[in-house]
């Protein structure tokens, strides 16, 4: 429920780095590069360094042993800075695709890469306009993949893919795919947050025997815990996101004069202010509940709903009233606000809307 | 085995021993136990429970033995509470006592004072009741105009309060009164003590919109109130009285666990009471996710709880974390009442026993009078302020 003393360090040299290394200025460098790579090569390189692709991994696996709190302290501070990076693609996801459902033999071959940051991967698993887990329609069959894959974040940079499709049985199953195989079949594209991202298409790609995990549909349980693994880790993104746009809000409101005082001084702004921040604490006991529960190996599936619809919403509202609360200068692209508000709405797809997990918390509510 | 997996297991024998099976059932308004010089039991049962839990002095878990209180840490506080939810124990004794005055007296009063009245709260021999807002001092009340003149060895009292709860059941009345007029409104505030069969105390119950009349209007005219009764420094009754609201909002904003569950849970009537879909779902789709939604956000209170309890063990608090509490447990407590309305419909309307079962009843009349929770104990308006200020820094 709180960052011990080891994640809270983590968190702190992770706060004081960024912001020396990885401002919100660094996205708008990526941004006006649309060409370029999806992230900052230099600045992945030293957050390798710092040990963060193996931040949740344990110490056998090659990882720092840091907990999945580690993974959320990390994210929450990724989320204050917009910092584009592979971490919810490759350490998040990908990595918890092949820990939790792959065979000993790619686990032993692709964890300790991964954890040391030589193998970047990313994940193909969204399709269609809305993600649903339960409407995933990429065949597994005969040995071949094929469908329609979406918003699949660092296409080029990484090295493998890890596509989630589903079996003739309905069960979802992994395929681990060199990165090169799927680039003359992708199409990059840039989204308003000035992050790129790529569709991929599939057809009929044949996926080698010890790249399948899961073709029985055994790992279905797993590979849907990994993913709300990075659901969670979007979330913890989206706090810390939303964090930094109500301390620049209050910053603004504490500093702007009109009518002869501080807009602060106002109640009206006051109480929206107070309501925002009740929603933000709320949002982030749901998280750090989850990410416990993930450290001690309880089911995660409800709480991962909870926090990504809380989140959603969060970060949404947050957004909205940060522009209106800087007035005209909030509509400006000069200002960060803007890019938040962009950020939180490609967040609110990733993984799933508040609307798909209103509706899967209730399933798993038995409302 | 650690020391707390060995209290665990003997707080659960303890509790099986002790905790007759009727009193492990969800606790109804009507057979709560409240303190009092006159209190009755409901039955032989309720009686036995609340003696044994008294003689423990678990009624106050965490108070110093030496005044009868459990003299229980934290930790074990919090087995012990969460023993007792896993048996469905029902709390021993409701008590203002013990939820605001207590704390408040034990840091404080003097020796004498709590010698006299501390045991006397564990034990439910004495009921007591607020007295601080008055007709024209409510969200401002540091403007109460009540006055007790020194006259002596001896305050004479002439004033009146409002909105004491249960006054007309009450033994003693904790008061903010006026001891100097001529300071600066903060400054001229004591914390008096009087005891409700003083002569010139008279009390007058106030309808509510719920029908019940917990509230009453309290009149003093000439009370005599002895000079040993006044709680910590006079004029400085302010700190007192700031110290006992930091315990009446953490109360109020856990009222929706305090008060009777089970019957009234979201899920459970919500589940109970509307058509299901062929899946076995809620099958209004639009109301079962506005459901949805509120139990995530009350999951999300919980959580918030649970990670200050964590904060505390820690010794990390971060004070701005309790200032949410009242605001948002009160609002989502009656985001749910209105929810429970709706999933009634029409049988929610009817105000008279026959017409409607007593949980229906139940959920109407808790519908209304918990309008009281955003007004009473500081209204969400001012908790808002406090968070805008405190907690977010934003100049006033």
């Amino acid at each position: 429920m709180i960052f011990n003393e080891e994640q809270t360090m983590l968190q702190d040299t992770l706060r004081a780095f960024l912001t020396d290394n990885a401002t919100v200025s660094d996205l708008r460098a990526l941004r006006a590069n649309p060409e370029g790579a999806a992230y900052n090569q230099t600045l992945w390189q030293q957050l390798i360094e710092l040990g963060i692709p193996g931040i949740a991994l344990s110490e056998s696996e090659g990882g720092l042993g840091f907990g999945y709190m580690g993974l959320a302290a990390v994210m929450h501070e990724m989320g204050r800075n917009l910092v584009a990076s592979p971490i919810v693609s490759s350490v998040a996801l990908a990595s918890s695709v092949i820990q939790l459902a792959g065979s000993d033999s790619q686990k032993a071959y692709w964890l300790p890469l991964l954890a040391s940051g030589e193998v970047t991967a990313t994940i193909a698993v969204q399709e269609g306009r809305q993600f649903a887990l339960r409407s995933l329609a990429t065949r597994f069959d005969k040995g071949e993949l094929s469908g329609h894959k979406t918003l699949v974040m660092d296409a080029l940079e990484s090295d493998i893919t890890v596509v989630i499709a589903v079996t003739a049985d309905g069960r979802f199953m992994a395929a681990i795919i060199p990165s090169a195989e799927l680039t003359a079949s992708s199409d990059r594209y840039q989204l308003m947050d000035g992050r790129t991202f790529s569709d991929i298409e599939l057809r009929g790609l044949y996926v080698p025997e010890e790249s399948i995990i899961g073709a029985d549909g055994s790992c279905h349980d797993a590979i849907a815990k990994a993913l709300d693994i990075g659901t969670l880790a979007i979330s913890a993104e989206m706090i810390g996101g939303a964090e930094s746009l109500l301390e620049r809000t209050v910053a603004h409101l504490n500093n702007r004069e009109q009518f002869d005082v501080k807009l602060a001084t106002f109640q009206a702004l006051q109480h929206r202010c107070a309501e925002l921040y009740c929603h933000l604490e709320l949002a982030r006991s749901a998280v750090l509940s989850a990410f416990t529960k993930l450290d001690r190996g309880q089911d995660i599936a409800r709480a991962a709903s909870q926090c990504k619809a809380l989140a959603n919403d969060c970060y949404v509202q947050m957004s909205n009233e940060a522009v209106q609360m800087h007035g005209g200068m909030g509509i400006t692209d000069e200002l960060d606000i803007g890019l938040y508000l962009k950020r939180s709405r490609v967040c609110n797809q990733l993984l799933g809307d508040s609307s798909y997990h209103r509706a899967r918390y209730a399933e798993a509510a038995s409302l | 085995m650690s020391d707390l997996d060995t209290f665990r297991q003997t707080t659960r024998a303890w509790l099986l021993e002790n905790c007759p099976e009727s009193q492990r059932q969800p606790i109804v308004k009507a057979e709560q136990i409240w303190g009092g010089r006159n209190r009755t039991f409901p039955s032989a049962d309720a009686k036995a429970w609340f003696e044994a839990m008294a003689a423990k002095g678990w009624t106050a878990p965490t108070w110093p033995r030496e005044y009868g209180g459990g003299g229980l840490s934290a930790e074990e506080a919090k087995i012990l509470q969460q023993e007792m939810a896993r048996l469905q124990c029902r709390p021993a004794l409701y008590e203002i006592g013990i939820w605001m005055f207590g704390p408040a007296l034990l840091g404080f009063g003097t020796e004498a004072q709590k010698q006299e009245h501390i045991p006397k709260i564990i034990r439910g021999e004495i009921r007591w009741a607020q007295g601080y807002s008055e007709p024209s001092a409510g969200s401002d009340l540091a403007s109460l105009k009540t006055k007790a003149e020194d006259c002596g060895d001896h305050f004479l009292v002439n004033g009146t309060k409002i909105w004491t709860t249960n006054a007309h059941l009450a033994d003693w009345i904790f008061c903010l009164v006026r001891t100097n007029p001529a300071a600066p409104k903060q400054q001229g505030i004591s914390f008096l003590l009087i005891d409700m069969a003083s002569e010139g105390v008279s009390i007058s119950p106030i309808e509510l919109i719920s029908g019940e009349s917990e509230f009453c209007q309290t009149f003093f005219d000439n009370v005599k109130v002895p000079k040993r009764n006044l709680v910590g420094e006079l004029n400085k009754g302010w700190d007192v009285a700031k110290e006992l609201l930091k315990h009446e909002r953490t109360m109020m904003s856990s009222m929706e666990s305090m008060t009777e569950k089970e019957d009234v849970s979201l899920d459970v009537l919500a589940r109970t009471h509307l058509p299901l879909n062929s899946e076995g779902q809620i099958a209004n789709a639009e109301l079962r996710s506005r459901i949805a939604a509120l139990s995530m956000e009350m999951e999300a209170f919980q959580q918030l709880n649970e990670r200050l309890y964590y904060q505390h063990k820690a010794r990390q608090v971060d004070p701005r974390l309790g200032m949410l509490l009242k605001h948002i447990g009160t609002k989502q407590l009656q985001r749910k009442d209105e929810l429970l309305l709706e999933i009634l419909g029409n049988r929610a309307l009817s105000w008279e026993t026959h017409r409607a079962s007593s949980t229906e009843q139940r959920i109407t009349r808790n519908w209304a009078f918990n309008k009281s929770h955003t007004i009473a104990g500081g209204t969400s308006e001012i908790q808002l302020n406090i968070i805008a200020k405190r907690a977010l820094g934003m100049a006033s």
